[in-house]
């Protein structure tokens, strides 16, 4: 049968436009199908929801005041049907200005609905789905539930559903929808051979445990994530989110529920005691471009990054374009300006700034624990619980030998009292000899005076002021790790009442101001504890200034906790209140720079300050430590005081200094302490951060933004997070912040969040959604192609708890799915698109698989998992044509590299590869839920000339004449198979190896393009194989690999 | 459009391979089609773009854009008054900055000298433009062209700009105009693509960014996006055979892969697989085409000679000038060149001269030559960048040196041929060229204007995406400036 025929009159007809005039009306019209689009499109803009645009105060959304101009059942007398047929262009609808024109079929439908009565219903997407009963049908057929409705529906319309397809074909489709690579011919064999009832659900299980399926599903969220290894605006720097990309990979490879995989992109950071990993699944909305541009406002960009979260939620999450409301109420769907900026605000709080980096990750960011690291942080974490355990057990222990010492102490009460333990650095800079100064604590470390500054006479003896550009720099000092508990202070005399400076500090400014500092603060003292500044970092300043030209003792502790709440700040033995100006540390502090006495590395000179006394401790002094050091020894009086008269709080103050100064089994155990913390955070050194969510401590505020602009806001109502009226409340219970949102989207009876993700899952093995638009729900979006199926699904799913590989599993189960594609004469005349689903699916191979599928037939694939973006080849000077100050090249990857799956290739998204985007692979710049799918003489050349793929035919003719048999009919046999799993039927053989014949004999005549041709791409031939044959094989292989049916599942 | 609707547009498109025997009657099939699958199918124009596509009459046929990436300023090129010699040296008066929001390179700066050019300016042509004497070759093209003097954007940082001036709005993920026009429009030759894009360096400054989002097709089908033209062997990636495998070998192996693609056809039936058996075709024919297009070796001596002695080195501003002309000529229906290094934030008068020596000749033979092969009146040539730059000097103005920071709200841009007026001047700005003083053309006014040239109602060339009605000159009811043309 030649097909050409029918579909050339199809053709003509369709752009005749004769079909559309003679297309039947339905018997039933029905609003939602029928209407809603035509007066959504052509109407609402000037009739709708947005009060703005609206015309002639005349609304067509709401049947209430829509029966202003229509009468139900008499068309005549409706005003709607008088103005849209009107001869009279200044009457006649829709308005000349608007571009917009009914055509006779849709004025037909108007009239026979307000025939009928002029009905409304809601819109079917804003309606929670409900699940009706299983059509019953007439004729025996279908496997589960989907074949129940897309048989009924094909009935009605006189069609019947195709066969089942072949087994090979089958085995091809499935391997290639759930993983993107194709089945092995073991795997082919194995299923012909089998021959049981669930030999293909087998199949289906073993598929959907492979990690290569949670990679297929993975690259599709990429789209959605917008994921790229690079910030887009300006510079386009590189970045590392991989570690995200790794924690979608592992959540579909376990399974994680749509409602956790949910919860936790969008709100894992605010899950009470959230785990690591939870905080690594908020980089989904970390991975928008973000810019480094020298003149850029930076409120500009912040308020840009969070109308980028809002979009995505609403695309990805909700199928609404709620990016519409931003500047003005929503012209199609029920979202005023307003709703828009409560449902922004859920994102406003952000701690992100609008000014990111050009070179690396910005924060708030994590240090990455790779999964095998992940189990023994958790065993670290619970020894160090357990050397909580045993202090706490100790402190009761002790008590006989805290009374017996007390006792002892309180008769040599004039002795001088010890001095606290844990003392790690101590300079009293009493003498500079060949300008080098002591460190009493430790002789090893190298102190010396740089730069001009003076010697003083101080607290104690000498004392230095700083002056001009003088420092002590001091080798050897290790700062504790930042979950350790550490205190540090001196004694300091400023001249000036403000003054400002670092008094001593360990500090890469370089590295986003790594490490920690004493600080003066307009003369009060505070203190920087800094993993990056200033996402990951705490700052605290005490609330009182020093005395000008007097000795002030200024002190901190900080107790390993990452927390603000966990500093404390001391001036003269008397805890302050503090300001607290950063507060969130998880990260190292150490840095390879040198620690320094009166400035940081390269700035904050603590000029015309004296200081005199620094020490360090290893450990959170006690207040009475810490007041003993300034000077006023509180421990004496309170040994003075005779034992019983001593109060609960004296007693403690006691104990405590006794067990951290005297206490020799404690003071055991906290060192051991100290060193399962080092051992943990040597774990998070790593050099691999990932970007996740954060909030600030207060509330920013949200204002509704006139125009959408960041510059107008209307200061005169502070808008609380919230949703869209229109849709069903926040659960109760739920805080109001994203993780509420989160919490929200997959309460059970939302209507939309389970529709959208099962007609995601749908389109990905369909090749379209059962809703076309499948990011858009709104009344501007396709009918269903399948409204009940779509409801039923949707529903089944949110049952049986949003279980993915589940929902997959029955869409491929399903007798639908497994029909074959194969296009009669009656279906491609009834039904060119397939909607009704008469026969089986049938497109194009995604990009990333075109080329999956080549490395994996070929045997050069790497099948490593996970880990940061590799770079395969791809032609000179792409990167460097568009990069900032053209200086930024590609530098191919070697070795296996470049066979990984392209999933993993690099994705700098000013330049992304070429092979991919040929291929409609997007920027990923935004959100892209569905990719459109082209043909075009682009992607020829890739599949032809295109190195992988001639390097990757080069191996396929490889194995062909290894594995493949002795003759060319064997070999042509087994490499048609490999790339279609099916065998060839004889015409196709005859080509094939005719085509082989005929190029042996020219390689043979000119062995130098044998060698050519053999000598493209890094790896290396098998040099046993006769160059000539294994070129003309390497031909056919290319031709194989160009054929329509291996870059198609069908 | 959906990516479906487009797949059903493809297959309107096949009509072509298609003969058109054996027809069935209209209404039986008509008949035969459940109620709701056709609905809306776009239909296709001759040149495989969409149907009613040109809305009218076009004056132009195709465009080609002269980019100038990184804001070239307008105050020493164009847009100059003699006044400005008065106040140079002078703060900008608060009366002409009028709160306007800076970007934060200069928005620190305690001091905003206003800066007169350093450069001589000389009246030219019927109307007396000023002109600088850094374009000699362009101010004797000025009675060709079309200066618009009053183009403005609200963007003032480069990528949102140059994302906004060729996609509509500063947001990511439209399409670009060429696209829009591959898309609207089709093209006259299949053998090429619609859309073709050249970079040239500047060799005054260091280069601002770019991205290939500047060419993407967005949301529209890849097939719309701009295929960047390279200087070196291989001009359009992977056009090359791989070493080994020659022409004839090649011819061989496409008629196997046809032979076997047939076979697929008759066993599915997918039209698809016909249109790939089309598309290896073209491809091949590309592998023709584009060498070709790309070998300059046969134009005369004369035409180097107008375009200057850079049109012997690839990679140049001038041989893309060239190259441009050659496409015009083989009916590619939008040519974008980008040419780099117009950021001058410092050390203007050492980087503007040679920045100009790059493109004043070439541009202005491309005019020349388009005119003297009788092609100038339906090919529409664009010049301009995202933006201009501020009067005021960015850092210090010493005698001899001074920077110029990003200004959105006034810059120049001129168009020639097309059904542009010639010899017009449009718009004027205040004495500080700061402030537009008259008629004001927002940048999508502009390309409204000339997508009407190429007979396209910027408000009917749209494709549903989002729920939206999406065009190239965005939501903010851009308008066509009937004044600019004839």
């Amino acid at each position: 049968m030649r097909y050409g025929t029918l579909a050339s009159v199809i053709i003509a007809l369709v752009s005749s436009g004769v079909l559309l005039a003679s297309e039947k009306l339905p018997d039933t019209i029905q609003f939602n199908r029928d209407i809603r689009p035509i007066l959504s499109n052509n109407c609402f803009l000037c009739h709708g929801p947005d009060k703005g645009r609206r015309k002639a105060d005349l609304r067509l959304d709401l049947a209430t005041e829509a029966k202003e101009v229509i009468v139900p059942g008499k068309p005549a007398e409706s005003e709607l049907w008088a103005r849209i047929t009107s001869s009279d262009p200044d009457e006649r609808m829709p308005a000349k200005g608007s571009k917009k024109e009914l055509n006779s079929h849709q004025i037909a439908l108007i009239k026979k609905w307000i025939e009928q009565g002029a009905k409304y219903e809601g819109h079917w997407a804003y309606i929670a789905p409900k699940q009706s009963a299983l059509p019953k049908a007439k004729m025996k057929w279908g496997r589960n539930s989907i074949d129940a409705f897309v048989l009924a529906r094909l009935q009605v319309n006189g069609l019947k559903p195709s066969a089942e397809a072949a087994k090979e074909i089958l085995i091809r489709r499935v391997t290639l929808d759930l993983t993107g690579l194709p089945p092995t011919l073991e795997e082919v064999d194995n299923f012909l051979k089998d021959k049981n009832q669930n030999a293909y659900e087998k199949v289906v299980d073993r598929l959907l445990a492979t990690k290569a399926y949670a990679e297929r599903m993975t690259l599709h969220w990429m789209d959605v994530a917008r994921y790229g290894d690079s910030s887009v605006h300006h510079a386009d720097g590189p970045r590392t989110m991989w570690p995200w990309r790794d924690w979608v990979i592992d959540a579909y490879d376990k399974n994680k529920s749509f409602k956790d995989f949910t919860i936790e992109q969008l709100a894992g950071d605010l899950i009470p005691n959230a785990t690591h990993s939870q905080k690594v699944a908020t980089g989904f909305n970390r991975n928008h471009g973000t810019t480094d541009e020298g003149g850029l406002i930076e409120e500009e960009y912040r308020v840009e990054y969070v109308v980028d979260r809002v979009k995505t939620t609403g695309n990805v999450w909700l199928g609404l374009s709620l990016e519409c409301a931003q500047c003005h109420s929503h012209k199609y769907d029920p979202i005023s300006q307003k709703e828009y900026y409560q449902f922004f605000a859920f994102f406003n709080n952000n701690a992100d700034k609008g000014k990111q980096s050009r070179g690396g990750n910005a924060p708030p960011m994590l240090d990455f624990v790779p999964a095998g690291k992940l189990e023994k942080q958790k065993s670290l974490d619970a020894k160090i619980k357990q050397a909580d355990q045993k202090l706490v057990e100790r402190k009761k222990q002790a008590r006989p030998d805290f009374e017996k010492w007390a006792v002892a102490a309180a008769k040599k009460i004039d002795e001088k009292p010890v001095e606290p333990a844990g003392l790690f650095a101590h300079f009293p800079l009493d003498e500079f000899k060949d300008r080098k100064t002591a460190n009493l604590a430790n002789e090893k470390t190298e102190a010396k005076l740089e730069g001009k500054a003076k010697l003083v006479s101080g607290k104690f003896g000498g004392a230095l002021r700083i002056e001009g550009n003088g420092y002590v720099d001091v080798k050897g000092i290790k700062l504790p790790e930042w979950n350790q508990a550490f205190s540090y202070g001196c004694w300091v005399k400023p001249d000036a009442a403000n003054a400002n400076g670092a008094i001593f500090s360990k500090m890469n400014e370089g590295n986003a101001f790594r490490g920690f500092d004493l600080w003066l603060q307009g003369g009060a003292p505070g203190t920087h504890l800094i993993h990056q500044w200033q996402g990951n970092a705490v700052k605290v300043v005490g609330k009182k200034k020093a005395k000008t030209k007097q000795w002030s003792h200024i002190f901190v502790t900080y107790d390993g906790t990452g927390k603000a709440a966990g500093t404390s700040v001391y001036l003269d033995g008397k805890k302050l209140a503090h300001n607290i100006e950063a507060d969130g540390l998880s990260g190292t502090l150490q840095t390879p720079n040198t620690f320094r006495i009166g400035r940081r590395s390269n700035s904050a000179q603590a000029n015309k300050i004296e200081i005199d006394d620094v020490r360090l401790y290893n450990r959170v002094l006690i207040a009475a430590e810490v007041a003993a050091l300034a000077g006023n020894n509180p421990i004496a009086p309170l040994l003075a005081i005779a034992p019983e008269n001593r109060t609960a709080k004296q007693r403690e103050t006691l104990l405590l200094y006794y067990l951290n100064n005297i206490d020799g089994p404690y003071k055991k155990l906290l060192s051991e302490k100290r060193g399962v913390e080092t051992e943990l955070a040597g774990l998070n050194k790593g050099k691999v951060t990932t970007m996740i969510m954060g909030d600030l401590s207060t509330m920013r505020p949200t204002y509704l933004l006139q125009r959408g602009h960041y510059e107008h806001p209307k200061k005169d109502e502070v808008l609380k997070p919230s949703v869209p009226a229109f849709l069903p409340p926040m659960p109760k219970g739920a805080p109001n912040n994203r993780l509420g949102l989160a919490q929200w989207l997959t309460r059970p009876d939302h209507p939309l969040t389970a529709r959208v993700a099962v007609n995601r899952y749908w389109s990905l093995l369909f090749g379209k959604g059962m809703v076309k638009s499948v990011s858009d729900f709104g009344t501007q979006g396709e009918w269903p192609d399948h409204p009940k199926l779509l409801d039923w699904l949707a529903v089944d799913f949110m049952k049986s708890d949003w279980d993915i590989k589940r929902s997959l599993k029955q869409m491929v189960m399903s007798a639908t799915y497994r029909q074959s594609s194969r296009i009669t004469r009656d279906l491609l005349a009834q039904d060119p698109n397939n909607i009704l689903l008469a026969r089986g699916p049938r497109f194009r191979l995604q990009g990333e698989f075109v080329r999956d599928n080549a490395l994996a037939v070929s045997g050069l694939l790497n099948r490593k998992v996970g880990g940061p973006g590799v770079k395969p080849y791809q032609p000179p000077g792409l990167w460097n044509e568009v990069s900032l100050s053209g200086n930024v090249r590609f530098k191919q990857d070697s070795g296996i590299s470049i066979y990984r799956r392209s999933l993993y290739t690099y994705w700098k998204r000013s330049a992304p590869a070429p092979s991919m985007t040929i291929f409609d692979a997007p920027t990923r710049e935004k959100c892209m839920v569905e990719r459109p799918r082209t043909n075009t003489p682009l992607q020829a050349l890739v599949t032809l000339n295109d190195p992988q793929f001639v390097e990757a035919a080069r191996h396929v003719a490889q194995r062909m004449m290894k594995e493949g048999g002795l003759t060319p009919k064997e070999r042509v046999e087994f490499g048609y198979r490999l790339v279609t799993s099916r065998k060839p039927r004889p015409m196709v053989a005859r080509i094939l190896e005719s085509a082989f014949n005929e190029e042996l004999e020219n390689y043979k005549k000119n062995l130098e393009a044998a060698g050519k041709v053999l000598a493209i791409g890094d790896s290396k031939r098998d040099e046993k194989l006769n160059a000539a044959e294994h070129a003309a094989w390497a031909i056919v292989a290319s031709m194989l690999l160009n054929l329509d049916e291996v870059i198609t599942r069908f | 459009m959906n990516p479906l609707e487009e797949n059903e547009l493809q297959m309107t498109r096949r009509e072509l391979i298609f003969n058109s025997a054996k027809c069935l009657g209209g209404a039986a099939l008509g008949s035969l089609m459940a109620p709701g699958l056709i609905a809306a199918r776009p239909k296709t124009n001759a040149l495989g773009g969409l149907a009613g596509v040109p809305h009218f009459a076009p004056k132009a046929k195709r465009i080609i854009m002269l980019f100038f990436s990184g804001g070239p300023s307008h105050i020493d090129t164009f847009d100059y008054k003699p006044v400005m010699r008065s106040f140079h040296g002078e703060e900008l008066p608060e009366s002409v900055r009028q709160g306007q929001r800076l970007t934060t390179m200069t928005s620190g700066q305690k001091s905003f000298p206003c800066v007169a050019p350093m450069f001589k300016f000389e009246r030219k042509g019927k109307h007396g433009t000023w002109v600088s004497e850094l374009l000699p070759h362009l101010g004797a093209m000025s009675d060709e062209i079309t200066l618009i003097k009053s183009m403005h954007t609200e963007a003032i940082n480069h990528d949102p700009a140059i994302t906004y001036i060729l996609t509509g709005t500063q947001q990511l993920g439209k399409p670009s105009f060429g696209s829009w026009i591959s898309y609207g429009l089709g093209t006259e030759n299949q053998n090429l693509p619609a859309y073709i894009v050249m970079i040239s360096r500047g060799s005054g400054a260091a280069n601002q960014a770019l991205y290939s989002r500047l060419w993407s097709s967005g949301f529209l089908p890849s097939k719309h996006q701009g295929v960047n033209l390279r200087s070196g062997k291989e001009p359009v990636l992977f056009l090359k055979d791989p070493e080994g495998i020659d022409r004839s070998l090649r011819r061989r192996m496409l008629d196997g892969i046809a032979k076997i693609n047939e076979e697929q056809f008759a066993e599915f039936g997918d039209p698809e697989t016909q249109t790939r058996i089309s598309q290896y075709e073209m491809a091949f024919r590309m592998q023709t085409s584009v060498p070709d297009l790309m070998d300059v070796s046969k134009e005369p001596k004369s035409v180097t000679d107008l375009y200057g002695k850079d049109a012997a080195k690839p990679g140049t501003f001038a041989r893309n000038c060239v190259l441009a002309r050659r496409m015009a000529e083989r009916g590619v229906p939008f040519v974008h060149l980008f040419h780099r290094g117009w950021d001058h934030h410092g050390g203007l008068p050492g980087k503007l001269p040679k920045q100009c020596r790059d493109i004043d000749q070439p541009a202005a033979a491309l005019i020349k030559d388009l005119k003297q092969r009788g092609m100038l009146d339906e090919t529409l040539v664009i010049c301009g960048g995202e933006f201009g730059r501020t009067i005021y000097s960015q850092g210090k103005l010493t005698r001899t040196n001074h920077g110029r920071d990003h200004h959105g709200r006034c810059f120049t841009t001129w168009v020639a041929g097309g059904g542009f007026k010639a010899g017009y001047e449009h718009g004027a700005t205040d004495d500080h060229s700061y402030n537009i003083t008259r008629d004001p053309v927002h940048i999508n006014d502009l390309n409204a204007t000339l997508l009407q040239q190429m007979g396209i109602d910027h408000e009917r060339l749209t494709y549903r995406f989002l729920g939206l009605d999406q065009r190239l000159t965005g939501v903010e009811g851009a308008k066509v400036v009937p004044q600019l043309v004839e």
